[in-house]
């Protein structure tokens, strides 16, 4: 992973950190949504949550349109999709690695006592 | 199991084997039998290149070799608990990330390993993300994932 894809991977993350934010990338996830839209499930001044939009806009999770009056904002899958893919990463090795381990203790229990190196060339 | 709550950015992964827990412990911390599962599908971990001292302030380092390509990914870890045969503790030292082996003995010959990975990135440490980021990143991952689609892939 390249450094810039960190820096975006940990943007990101911090941006999620706030069940808040959470709730409006749940929401746009559905679809587009203006301000007004988003403020309404929330006990929540405008201002307030346009701070919230700011932070995800800034770590590129969401983007607004700049020309229409109401610049509804739209939710960035890709950049979603690498946090889910980095957590889901970790969870696939720690599978894999045990996958085989269950067969390496089931051969060790059974006699056979494969030792490295034991594939033929 | 743990009785900490739930810290900031943490993964949690669990399986169950059927061996006792001594065995499952070295598995964990000898070169000969790491070599047999620590690269995942597709990625041998030569016994060659595994270093391993198991004792706080040792070394666990590996290298992953891609299995198709050849390409080498170097690992470095400092244990940071060895408590055979219930509990190892290392901090990977390029990400910082910990990992906490658990291992349960069920009382059957079988035994359930534990892993906990927390402190993912940098970034989490910040007190206020700590405060904000009250989801394990399991769940959270799966939270994501049926928001884009990707968890049942």
């Amino acid at each position: 992973m390249t450094l810039a894809a960190e820096d975006q991977l940990d943007a990101t993350f911090m941006a999620l950190a706030d069940p808040t934010r959470r709730a409006i990338v749940a929401r746009l996830a559905e679809g587009d949504a203006t301000v007004n839209e988003l403020a309404a499930p929330f006990d929540m001044t405008l201002p307030g949550i346009s701070k919230h939009l700011k932070v995800l806009e800034r770590c590129g999770l969401i983007s607004r349109t700049r020309r229409a009056q109401f610049r509804p904002c739209h939710l960035e899958a890709d950049v979603l999709d690498a946090a889910v893919d980095w957590i889901e990463e970790s969870r696939r090795v720690w599978a894999e690695r045990f996958d085989k381990l269950g067969t390496h203790l089931r051969d060790l229990q059974s006699g056979s006592h494969p030792r490295n190196g034991e594939d033929d060339e | 199991m743990n009785e900490q709550t739930t810290a900031p950015g943490e993964l949690n992964f669990s399986r169950r084997f059927d061996a006792p827990r001594e065995l499952v412990f070295r598995c964990l911390i000898e070169p000969e039998h790491l070599a047999h599962f620590w690269g995942p599908a597709g990625v041998s971990a030569p016994v060659e290149h595994i270093k391993v001292d198991p004792r706080p302030g040792g070394v666990f380092e590996t290298v992953m070799v891609n299995d198709a390509d050849g390409s080498q990914y170097p690992t470095r870890a400092v244990y940071v608990e060895v408590a055979e045969p219930e509990r190892l503790v290392w901090t990977e030292s390029h990400s910082g990330m910990t990992v906490t082996a658990t291992f349960t003995d069920l009382g059957d010959g079988r035994t359930e390993v534990h892993i906990r990975q927390t402190n993912v990135p940098e970034a989490f440490r910040s007190p206020q993300a700590q405060a904000g980021f009250l989801t394990s990143l399991d769940r959270f991952a799966a939270y994501l994932g049926g928001l884009s689609g990707k968890a049942t892939r």
